[in-house]
C-alpha cells in the first residue's frame, strides 16, 4: 500500500505524537531515585503533555479555518462571506483502508455453487465456480489501474478442469470532469450483467442464460475506449477492441451450440488482433431507479487467416426499473455472423456449423419481501428464450441445417442478503426443451 | 492519551486525500449553495457520549464516529440550518458528499463534493439526490426502500444513503441535547 503524500501540517502533528511517545518512554525508562523524584517527573510529563495537548487543539482549530476556492461565479460579496464562513472539516471516516487514501486497493468476489438435476442427480455438482482477486491501484488523483485474476472451478492443472484467467486489467485516466480514457483489457459495456456480474449483483445462483449463451459474459477485449458521464445521466462509451477468431470454431463439438460467442472469443491471450472491431454504448439513468440503454459492437472475425471474411455485430438493448422494493429487469440481445456460407462449405458433415444468428431476451422481476439491519430477502422470477442458432445461411438442399429451437428457462428463487457483501442464493431452474436439465441450484457469494 | 493522540493523526491524514478524480464542490461551496442566505458558517463539534451512540444503534443506525464537525448556518444571529460533510466508500473509493438540513430537521439538500469511482456517477445526478429533499429523521432513507437504487451503482447509493440517514439522526441527537442551538 502507498502512503499518500503527507503534508507539512500532518508532519508537524505526528512530530508533536513522536515527541509525546518519545517523552513517555524517556519518563518510563529514565526513572530512577527517590519518590519525590518520580512525582517530579510525572508532574513534568503531565506538564508537557498538556502542552502537547494545548499545541494539537491549536493545530486542529487551525485546519478547518483553512481557506477552500470560493465558486467562480460567486459575487464578490458572497465570496467574502464564503471565505469568513468557517468550514467544516469532514469527520474522519472509520474505514481503515482510508488511511491509507487513495493508494492500492483489494478487490474480490467468489461463487460457490451446487446444482442437483431434478430428473439427472448422477450430474449433481459442486464447484468454486469463481474465486477472484482484483486490485485497484491508483497513481494520482486521475489515474488508476484495475485489474482481476479469476481462478475458475477451483482448480486449474492439466488433469483439472480449471482456468486461471486474467479478467480487466486496464488504466483509466481521467481527463476532464467528464470525460476518461481507458486502455488495456476491459470488460465491453453490453447487456446489464457483464460490468456487473459480482454474485450479490444479479438474481440467482447461476447467471442468466440469455447474458452467457448470446453475451458471452464475463465479456472481455483488449483495446481503447472513451468514457463520458454527462450531466444529464448519460453515459457514452465508445471504443477500438480486439475481437472474435472464428478460426477457433470447433465445429465437431457443441462448444458452439452452447454459446457461438464464447466459443470464440480470445479474452486476449495472443489474441490473433489483425481485425479490430469497434463498439459503443449508451446508458440513460437520468431518472432515479431506471436504466435504459444499448449497445453494438462490430468486427471481422476471420483475422486474415482464411481466404472468406466474415463479421460478427452484437447488439443489445436494456432496462431496468427499481422502484421502491421492487426491481425489474430485461436484455434483449441479437448476434450475426456474415458470410457464413462460405465457412460452413468447408465445414459440411459436421455437428455444429456456423450459425448466421442467435438471440435471447429475459424479462425478470424481484421483491424484497423482508430485510432487517443488513439481511434482505428478495424472492424473484425470471423467464427467458435463447436461441444460439437462430439461422444458418443457406447452403443448398439437404445441406443447410435446420434452425434450432428455441430454449426457454424459467427460474423462480431467491436471494438473501446476509452482509452487503454477502449473499446466499437457492433457486428452481425449468428448462422446456431439454427437461433432463431442470435442476435445484444452491449459492454462496461474496463480494467486496 | 495515546489513543487520543492516534485518533487526532488519524483524523489529519485522512482530511488531506480530498485530491479526489473528479472535484464538484468545495464543503463551502455546498454549505453556500444550501443556505445562501447565511451571512456566517459556525464551526461547531457535536461529540456523541456512549449512551447516544446506543441510541443511533437502537434507530439503526451505526455511529461510526462520535465527533462530528457541524457547520450553523446563521444570519443575523439566527439559526437557519445545519451542514454536515462527510466521505464515505462507494465500492473501493471515497465518495465526499454534504447534507443541508433544516430547522425542521428535513433534509434541505445533499451534495456530492468528490466522486471517483469508475461507475456509479449517477449519485450525483440532481434527480437522485432530490428524493433525500424533505425527508427527515422519521423516514426510512434507505436504498429499495424510500431512496430509489441506480442500476450499477447499488454500492455508491447504499453508502451515500446510510451517510446521509446517520447524518440525520446525528443532528437531531445532537440537537434534542441542546448540542446545536
Amino acid at each position: 500500500m502507498s502512503m499518500n503524500p503527507i503534508r507539512p501540517r500532518h508532519v508537524a502533528t505526528k512530530a508533536l505524537v513522536a515527541a509525546a511517545l518519545a517523552l513517555a518512554a524517556f519518563g518510563a525508562f529514565a526513572q530512577s531515585g527517590t519518590e519525590a523524584d518520580l512525582a517530579r517527573r510525572l508532574d513534568q510529563l503531565a506538564a508537557e503533555l498538556a502542552d502537547v495537548k494545548a499545541q494539537l487543539a491549536r493545530l486542529q482549530q487551525r485546519q478547518p479555518q483553512a481557506p477552500a476556492p470560493a465558486s467562480a461565479d460567486a459575487s464578490p460579496t458572497a465570496a467574502a462571506a464564503a471565505s469568513a464562513a468557517p468550514v467544516v472539516a469532514p469527520p474522519a471516516p472509520a474505514y481503515s483502508g482510508s488511511l491509507f487514501g487513495p493508494g492500492t486497493v483489494l478487490t474480490s468476489y467468489g461463487e460457490l455453487n451446487y446444482n442437483r438435476p431434478t430428473r439427472a442427480g448422477q450430474n449433481a455438482q459442486a464447484d468454486v465456480r469463481r474465486f477472484v482477486l482484483g486490485y485497484q491501484h491508483r497513481f494520482d488523483e486521475k489515474t488508476k489501474v484495475v485489474t482481476e485474476l479469476e481462478v475458475e472451478h477451483a482448480v486449474s492443472s492439466a488433469d483439472d478442469p480449471g482456468e486461471v484467467e486474467v479478467e480487466q486489467a486496464y488504466v483509466e485516466r481521467q481527463l476532464t470532469p467528464i470525460w476518461s480514457l481507458r486502455a488495456g483489457l476491459f470488460l465491453m459495456p453490453v447487456g446489464l450483467l457483464n460490468e456487473n456480474h459480482e454474485p450479490t449483483a444479479f438474481y440467482g445462483v447461476e447467471r442468466n442464460f440469455v447474458e452467457t449463451a448470446i453475451i458471452p459474459s464475463t465479456w472481455r477485449e483488449g483495446g481503447v475506449q472513451v468514457v463520458g458521464n454527462f450531466d444529464n445521466g448519460l453515459t457514452l462509451e465508445a471504443g477500438v477492441t480486439t475481437g472474435f477468431d472464428l478460426n477457433k470454431w470447433d465445429a465437431s463439438s457443441t462448444e458452439g451450440k452452447e454459446s457461438p460467442l464464447g466459443s470464440i472469443h480470445q479474452e486476449m491471450a495472443l489474441a490473433k488482433a489483425h481485425d479490430l472491431a469497434v463498439f459503443g454504448a449508451a446508458n440513460w439513468r437520468g431518472i432515479p431507479g431506471l436504466l435504459v440503454g444499448g449497445s453494438i459492437f462490430s468486427g471481422e472475425a476471420t483475422q486474415a487467416q482464411a481466404l472468406d471474411k466474415a463479421r460478427i455485430t452484437l447488439w443489445d438493448i436494456h432496462a431496468r426499473w427499481s422502484p421502491g422494493r421492487w426491481d425489474f429487469s430485461s436484455v434483449y440481445t441479437r448476434g450475426t455472423i456474415s458470410n457464413t456460407a462460405a465457412l460452413n462449405a468447408a465445414l459440411v458433415g459436421n455437428p455444429t456449423l456456423i450459425p448466421k444468428s442467435f438471440d435471447g431476451v429475459y424479462v425478470q422481476g424481484a421483491y424484497k419481501l423482508w430485510s432487517q439491519g443488513d439481511y434482505a430477502l428478495s424472492p424473484f422470477v425470471r423467464w427467458e428464450q435463447f436461441n444460439t442458432a437462430k439461422s444458418y445461411a443457406d447452403l443448398g438442399p439437404g445441406l443447410t441445417p435446420p434452425a434450432a429451437r428455441a430454449e426457454r428457462v424459467v427460474t423462480v428463487g431467491a436471494n438473501l442478503q446476509v452482509s452487503q457483501g454477502i449473499v446466499l442464493k437457492a433457486d428452481y431452474q425449468r428448462f422446456r426443451e431439454n427437461a433432463d436439465l431442470n435442476r435445484f441450484d444452491l449459492g454462496l457469494g461474496w463480494s467486496f | 492519551m495515546r489513543v487520543v493522540l492516534a485518533a487526532s493523526v488519524f483524523a489529519a491524514a485522512t482530511a488531506s486525500s480530498s485530491a479526489f478524480a473528479v472535484d464538484y464542490l468545495s464543503a463551502e461551496q455546498a454549505a453556500k449553495l444550501m443556505f445562501p442566505d447565511a451571512d456566517t458558517f459556525e464551526a461547531r463539534q457535536v461529540t456523541l457520549d456512549a449512551a447516544q451512540l446506543q441510541q443511533l444503534d437502537a434507530q439503526g443506525v451505526r455511529g461510526r464516529s462520535a465527533r462530528w464537525p457541524v457547520s450553523v448556518a446563521k444570519r443575523g444571529g439566527a439559526t437557519l440550518g445545519f451542514v454536515v460533510s462527510d466521505e464515505v466508500i462507494g465500492k473501493v473509493e471515497l465518495i465526499s458528499y454534504a447534507v443541508g438540513i433544516a430547522l425542521d430537521g428535513s433534509i434541505k439538500q445533499v451534495e456530492i463534493l468528490s466522486y471517483r469511482e469508475s461507475h456509479g456517477f449517477e449519485v450525483r445526478l440532481p434527480a437522485w439526490r432530490k428524493q433525500f429533499v424533505g425527508k427527515g429523521a422519521a423516514s426510512a432513507l434507505r436504498v429499495g426502500d424510500d431512496i430509489a437504487n441506480i442500476s450499477g451503482a447499488t454500492l455508491s447509493c447504499t453508502h451515500v444513503t446510510d451517510g446521509v440517514r446517520r447524518i440525520v439522526a446525528v443532528v437531531a441527537l445532537a440537537r434534542r441535547a441542546g448540542a446545536l442551538t
